[in-house]
């Protein structure tokens, strides 16, 4: 016990362990769920006027006829030997995946490094001002934000703001890349492939989508943040700082932030969550090529495999967010001990 | 005295604007601290001590605290006149301060060695860069070098927090050079194994340990003014000798001036060279030492010193003082004292009360008193 990396490891390693159980709780029960949704996915397949002899083959060739426990080990089987079904266009779901995750992951980073960006800073001017304008001003935006529904917010910037600022709103190029797709990261490849213009391209189409992310999910954080800044504002550390002669911003970033964000760290499992689920709608809106977008198509067209696939990854997302959020808790916070 | 105080603080009144009324804190507060001379307040809890302390480099919260007059003239410069921006060019190599709850006075998040370090820094960084010549100089003897003044710091152009680190970095200071200082400092305040402590985070360290961390640090920036706000009070009474005999050491060693603040009197009488006594927000009393623990001049003066179990002068049985401190947010008219006073006549309640003034007595050169029968006072 301690605050080694070697002791940082074990932390980690345990609590990656835990996902194996998770994963097999979550699979379970979206598979039993789909199959609640779905009773007779041959006949969605095949269509309402299929034959049934048409469907009684695609059942058995499915072992849709088998007990539902036996059909969930089989499909867990093949999940873990790395075939995890095959989508109505017969592209594997793990290859989809491949392609698409980090797209999504592309989009959270970058909307998180907004929130961080802007969120944290905003809690912090509106502890130093609470309750004059700049905090009431602060407050009507993270709630705007927090209340608005993602689908609504992400229309109105897609539909209004971004004419405004002249902004492309659809996809992550705005004409085909010349270059190979790598790391399905849009800003990435270019970089890979040394096009800088495409860099730009690819920065311009993800700002949108991004920016809509962290505004709808920076809410939690900046509460937060102004909440432990009120905490900690009052200390006598902070005054300490001050009377080393250190101007305000070093006192209120490098000291009393220091210390609040042990607090905001808290938060940033829920707003990693909140910023995943969110892809479903602001990828489908932005046409952003991604997970979320998948996960939509894949629960409008019916598709199991893909939909169980996207259930099981963001599961994983959410679990290694809070994961995050604890190591970063400890990290910032000497008084942890990895346990 | 003919040097000019270090600190002059003139009819200093300070207000606390709550929902529940405005409280009184501090109400025409007047005395100075001439150079290297160590200066006692006071008072019995709330009664305005550490306002006052804070009140001086400027730290307290506004709102709810407001100042309603006066000035604290630091060097020459009137500190409640400064704009707020410039502020931190007076602290920490102008006053510096120790806290009085050692628990929260280090940021829990960073090292012993990184907080010395960071007060060194920005003293040398004041100091123009330039890493003082070490050789020909004994550590921390002010009578060597004069401090920096306010007015040099003030009159050189203002650069915020981030371009002093930045700066900094650009032309380091050998890291060498900054650890020996921060083991020196360490050294200073007796804490026997510096090497270990300042890679400790402060919730490792023992609250004597951690006063004497903050005391290390303080002094670093070798202030011309040390504001001591209680800073043994919090600490188990063992701990409390050991840090109070480290006080007294370190006032002879470093020769700055101190305004130290303490509600025991036994303490103050051991410390301090002057002594001013509070009440209710006011200076009541203020005088050196042997003056003022010999021969008060004051009715509450008088009751303190025949309350206090450890006096030193007074004869007599202990005797608690009547009545109760009045609320801050509702003052007796005329002398803050007069429902408890034993020498009280009609005219004591009658606004404007008395105010702190010279006694012109033989024998009590600098002795002043805010009591309109101060002569009439026994001892
Ligand atoms: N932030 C505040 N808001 C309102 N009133 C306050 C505030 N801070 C202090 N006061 C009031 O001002 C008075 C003086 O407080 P102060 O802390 O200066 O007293 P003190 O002499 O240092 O007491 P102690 O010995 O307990 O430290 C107290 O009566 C207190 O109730
Ligand atoms: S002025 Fe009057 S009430 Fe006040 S201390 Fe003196 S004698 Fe007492
Ligand atoms: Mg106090």
């Amino acid at each position: 016990m301690g605050r080694s990396i070697t002791d940082l490891l074990w932390f980690i390693g345990k609590r990656l362990l835990l996902l194996i159980p998770l994963v097999l709780g979550v699979t379970a029960i979206a598979f039993i769920l789909i199959r609640i949704a779905y009773p007779e996915p041959c006949v969605i397949w095949l269509g309402g006027h299929a034959k049934q002899s048409a469907v009684n083959q695609c059942i058995a060739t499915f072992g849709l006829n088998k007990p539902l426990v036996v059909q969930y080990f089989l499909y867990l089987q093949q999940f873990l030997s790395g075939n995890w079904g095959i989508s109505p266009d017969s592209i594997p779901v793990l290859t989809s995946i491949a392609q698409y995750f980090p797209a999504t992951l592309e989009l959270v980073v970058a909307s998180l490094a907004l929130i961080v960006l802007i969120g944290i800073p905003l809690g912090v001017i509106a502890a130093q001002s609470s309750g004059r304008w700049p905090d009431h001003l602060v407050r009507i935006f993270y709630l705007g934000g927090w209340a608005t529904p993602t689908y609504l917010g992400a229309i109105v910037v897609a539909v209004f703001v971004a004419p405004f600022l002249g902004l492309p709103t659809s996809g992550q190029y705005s004409r085909p890349p010349p270059f190979p797709l790598v790391t399905h990261i849009s800003v990435l490849d270019p970089l890979l492939a040394g096009n800088l213009p495409y860099v730009g391209d690819a920065l311009m189409h993800l700002f949108l989508p991004a920016a809509t992310l962290a505004l709808l999910n920076m809410g939690i954080i900046t509460r937060m943040t102004r909440t432990s800044m009120l905490e900690v504002l009052p200390l006598d550390y902070v005054k300490a700082a001050r009377m080393k002669g250190l101007a305000e911003f070093v006192v209120m970033y490098k000291h009393a932030l220091r210390t609040a964000l042990i607090s905001t760290t808290t938060v940033l499992g829920i707003t990693i969550a909140g910023l995943l689920s969110g892809t479903v709608v602001v990828e489908e809106i932005f046409s952003w090529e991604g997970l979320g977008q998948f996960a939509y198509d894949s629960i409008t067209s019916s598709n199991i495999p893909g939909t169980v696939a996207c259930v099981v990854i963001f599961t994983i997302g959410a679990v290694v967010a809070n994961l995050l959020a604890d190591v970063l808790y400890g990290v910032l916070d000497p008084k942890v001990e990895w346990r | 005295m003919t040097e000019d105080p270090v600190l002059r603080v003139e009819d200093l009144s300070v207000d606390y604007v709550a929902a529940a009324g405005t409280f009184h804190a501090l109400s025409n507060v007047t005395f100075e601290i001439p150079p290297g001379r160590v200066v006692g307040i006071v008072g019995e809890t709330g009664c305005g001590k550490s306002t006052l302390a804070h009140a001086i480099p400027g730290l307290l919260p506004t709102p709810p605290a407001r100042v309603r007059s006066g000035k604290v003239v630091f060097q020459g410069i009137d500190l409640t006149a400064l704009p707020r921006w410039k502020l931190p060019t007076v602290r920490g190599t102008g006053i510096g301060m120790v806290f009085q709850e050692p628990l929260n006075s280090l940021n829990p998040a960073y090292r012993v060695f990184d907080q010395v370090a960071e007060a060194i820094r920005v003293r040398r960084f004041r100091e123009r860069g330039v890493p003082a010549a070490r050789a020909d100089r004994g550590p921390f003897d002010y009578s060597r070098r004069a401090p920096p003044s306010a007015s040099s710091t003030i009159g050189r152009p203002f650069l915020p927090g981030g371009a002093v680190e930045e700066r900094l970095k650009a032309r380091p200071m050998t890291p060498a050079s900054l650890k020996e200082e921060v083991l020196e400092a360490l050294t200073l305040v007796r804490i026997n194994d510096p090497e270990t402590i300042l890679r400790l985070y402060p919730h490792e360290l023992s609250g004597g340990m951690r006063q004497r961390v903050m005391i290390a640090q303080a002094l670093s920036e070798r202030p011309a003014l040390l504001i001591a706000d209680e800073p043994t009070s919090a600490l188990d009474v063992t701990i409390q000798a050991q840090v109070l005999t480290l006080m007294k050491e370190l006032i002879d060693e470093v020769r700055t001036s101190i305004l130290f603040i303490s509600h025991d009197l036994g303490i103050i009488a051991e410390m301090a060279d002057d002594v001013g006594v509070m009440y209710a927000g006011r200076l009541i009393e203020f005088g050196p030492v042997a003056s003022i623990f010999g021969r008060p001049r004051h009715p509450y003066t008088r009751a303190l010193l025949r309350a206090s179990p450890d006096r030193s002068k007074s004869e007599g049985p202990l005797q608690s003082i009547p009545g109760s401190v009045p609320s801050l947010a509702r003052l007796p008219a005329g002398c803050a004292f007069h429902p408890r006073c034993t020498l009280a006549r009609p005219n004591c309640s009658v606004d404007p009360g008395p105010p702190l003034a010279p006694l012109e007595l033989p024998g009590a050169e600098g002795h002043r008193s805010a009591c309109w029968y101060a002569r009439e006072v026994d001892a």
